[in-house]
């Protein structure tokens, strides 16, 4: 059987022309699989990326997201001092009420204009976002028309650089800093203080607030007292579980990728095919032999089998590397359905994918090489001796 | 044997290594075709007809921003403008639904015919819509998905806005290019909301394509440094902005689409030098009996275009039948409107994409064939 498998695997580099289009061919259709199929994946990984275990964030009822949602001052002043929320140095509860703003802002490269998410946070919403660090200027000063942009947005967005000013709702609004959030949802976020943000806007509430439990026991404690209050027509989840759920913009993407992964293997198919059938054809001769020197039909359905497998899966990891070295990492933004807002995230090319990607690319080369193989195995041996 | 006949006979003589090839050029040109549609749907979105005298009116920060409801007299008062609506997104799910794809607006129903003219609906039907504050108008698309008829309960529940709608089915419209949406009572809204005193947004009517322009600016001017200040725009420049929104979505889609096209050329390229160079030795009889080269590459040509004409036929002719016979709407659950359509500039391209398949597949081959000396392919076995 080892001898079978090493002439399979010689087989290969004999008719290296056809073997090489064949090979680039399915390559391309894993790339392009892993490449779409990455963007989902990243899309995911912000969202998994983003929050902290001990924080609970709370939105309006039946909102689907914090852009969407309301909290009055009345609800959030009585959260803040349910008995179980964490506190700080003097002794202030550990809770930030959030103000979300959707501004339109043209584009970096002139293409137009998207929707930005602006966050008003209170001192507090800071220290419960350490993910959110300053790499560049400084933090806004409370009180005045200060923001500090992520490094993504500032990168897709004019006027967002340290120094750089843009004009809504009749105010002017200077970045002072750049911060840089690890590939989280705040990634796709500019920040500034809440009360600005509140006077800026004339929004006498708040959209949702954010705060820090001191121990699990608390947490359930207080999300029971939130949802038997009555007065509080608001829901309180942990903020980990919240940016979970925030991936519907990764569902058509999937179905895209999944779908140009099948249409385009039956193209790629079609061509492992033809070439299979072109070498079964070619090696007629080689095949009798094997026939007489006593290995089995199925022994060779089995080998042709085989170098279909061998030569899918060198596609394979060819089309992995291509979108692992082309996109892996980077950065690129859509339209968030949750949010309303630009999203931004960056292609994700993981192991788990690109297993997904090489199993997927076996199977079209299985797939590919069954009939060639079954015409392989029922050559007759004699006449097949006899060819040229 | 004619030269057509010889040409036929060979692209045939390995019936299954044409039919083969014949459907990978297939599967890739349905490929293209389709991407290109769902391509063209982002860049270049259908129109409507009254659309050219329609002026969108957005809150300058951005389209999630209401705009104050005393906007209106200023702009009706404007020179230019004919008529105006109020257009409020509810963005609710129909009862039970966790997704729901159709849009739903807050409107003024007896606005609707002077701004949205398009839409054909049943006089009656409109009558009783006007009259009854609770009732809604539906999109053709959407009541054939629902099996709504007038008088059927359609109860929305809020997802933007703290409230549920209770409404009843007073007609059904079609004729714009989105017939999934649905419209009520902006009244019936505020009444819910305890009256905010502010809409979504203002969709306008000029009296004629040429006044367009100086409405537009008579809007924007009037607004400006106020607390409210507004955006707008022609119905297209407005649709246009919603699409940038997808941002990187078209850039991947025509990346794609090259890829598509690569891998296409790269498999037939492959399939068609597999034939010719297994056919070395006729061509080098073909040769001696003094066939000259450009007769020889004529037969090539011949061949792997003839071979991609008919996948373009089988590939972009069966995506533009499917396209035809199929309810993409109701296919996806109402998620893709029902207007996407293979159109002829499509054909097009997908046939130049052939031809210059067929051209360059048969380069490689006939290349060799005109390097090759006769004696030499004479000798050639395989």
């Amino acid at each position: 059987m080892f001898h079978l498998f090493k002439y399979h695997y010689r087989s290969i580099f004999v008719r290296w022309r056809s073997t090489v289009t064949t090979i680039a061919g399915l390559a391309l259709v894993i790339a392009v699989f892993v490449m779409v199929q990455s963007l989902a994946v990243g899309i995911e990984r912000s969202s998994a990326n983003t929050g902290d275990p001990r924080n609970l964030l709370v939105t309006r009822q039946g909102a689907l997201s914090e852009a969407t949602s309301v909290v009055t001052r009345e609800q959030f002043n009585i959260i803040r001092y349910l008995p179980g929320v964490a506190r700080d140095a003097d002794g202030t509860p550990l809770a930030s009420g959030d103000t979300l703003i959707i501004v339109n802002l043209p584009r970096r490269d002139g293409t137009g204009s998207a929707n930005v998410m602006l966050r008003g946070i209170a001192p507090a919403g800071r220290a419960l976002r350490p993910q959110a660090a300053l790499v560049e200027g400084r933090w806004f000063d409370p009180g005045r028309r200060e923001v500090v942009a992520s490094r993504r947005l500032a990168g897709r967005f004019a006027n967002l650089q340290v120094g750089g000013t843009f004009k809504t709702s009749g105010q002017t609004f200077t970045v002072v800093g750049i911060f840089d959030a690890q590939r989280s949802a705040f990634d796709s976020e500019v920040w500034l203080d809440a009360d600005e943000a509140r006077s800026a806007f004339d929004r006498p509430d708040y959209s949702s607030m954010l705060t820090r439990v001191e121990s699990d026991a608390a947490l359930a404690r207080i999300r029971q007292t939130i949802e038997a209050d009555r007065r509080l027509k608001v829901k309180a989840v942990r903020e980990v579980d919240y940016y979970k759920e925030q991936t519907r913009s990764a569902g058509p993407i999937k179905w895209l990728g999944n779908g140009l992964a099948i249409v385009m293997s039956v193209g790629a198919l079609f061509s492992a095919m033809n070439t299979l059938y072109a070498s079964v054809g070619a090696r007629t001769r080689e095949i009798g032999t094997l026939r007489v020197l006593g290995y089995r039909r199925r022994s060779i359905l089995l080998g042709f089998l085989l170098e279909g497998a061998m030569l899918a899966a060198v596609g394979g990891l060819l089309g992995c590397a291509i979108a692992y070295l082309g996109w892996n990492g980077v950065s690129t933004g859509t339209f968030g359905q949750e949010t309303f807002t630009e999203v931004v995230f960056d292609f994700q090319v993981t192991p788990a994918l690109m297993g997904k990607a090489l199993v997927f690319a076996v199977l079209v080369g299985l797939l590919g090489s069954f009939l060639p193989a079954l015409r392989a195995a029922r050559l007759p041996v004699i006449s097949s001796l006899k060819s040229a | 044997m004619t030269i057509s006949g010889f040409i036929l006979k060979n692209a045939f003589r390995n019936k299954r290594r044409a039919a083969l090839c014949v459907l990978s050029v297939a599967a890739s040109l349905a490929l293209f075709v389709t991407l290109l549609v769902i391509l063209d749907f982002f860049v270049n979105p259908p129109e409507d007809i009254g659309a050219s005298l329609r002026i969108a009116v957005r809150n300058k920060v951005s389209i999630a921003a209401p705009l104050p409801v005393r906007q209106r007299a200023t702009i009706l008062k404007l020179p230019g403008v004919e008529a105006v609506t109020s257009l409020t997104y509810f963005g609710g799910n129909y009862k039970g639904e966790e997704n729901t794809y159709f849009a739903q607006f807050g409107i003024e129903p007896d606005q609707l015919v002077a701004v949205f003219g398009e839409a054909k609906i049943p006089h009656e039907q409109l009558q009783a819509w006007i009259a009854d504050r609770t009732s809604c108008i539906v999109g053709a698309d959407t009541a054939k998905k629902y099996a709504l008829k007038p008088g059927d309960k359609f109860p929305l529940v809020g997802v933007l806005y703290p409230i549920d709608l209770d409404l009843t089915v007073a007609g059904i419209y079609q004729g714009t290019t989105d017939d999934r949406n649905v419209f009520f009572h902006q009244k019936y809204l505020d009444e819910l909301l305890g009256d905010p005193g502010t809409v979504g947004m203002w969709w306008v009517k000029a009296r004629s394509a040429e006044e367009v322009p100086g409405a537009i600016d008579r809007i924007n001017a009037a607004f400006a440094n106020t607390s409210a200040e507004v955006l707008a725009e022609t119905e297209r420049a407005f649709q246009l902005d919603f699409i940038s929104m997808m941002a990187n979505v078209k850039v991947l889609i025509s990346s794609i689409c090259a890829v598509v096209v690569f891998a296409l050329a790269l498999v037939s390229a492959s399939t068609m030098s597999m034939a010719i160079r297994e056919r070395l030795r006729e061509l080098s009889v073909l040769k001696a009996l003094g066939f000259r080269r450009h007769e020889l590459f004529a037969f090539i040509l011949a061949e792997s275009f003839g071979l991609s004409v008919v996948g373009l036929l089988l590939g972009g002719g069966g995506t533009a039948l499917f396209f035809a016979a199929t309810d993409f709407s109701s296919l996806s659950g109402g998620f893709l409107p029902a207007s996407l359509a293979v159109t002829p500039r499509i054909l097009g391209l997908a046939a130049l994409v052939a031809v210059g398949l067929g051209v360059v597949s048969s380069l490689a081959p006939a290349l060799s064939v005109a390097r090759l000396s006769v004696v030499e392919g004479l000798k050639t076995l395989d």
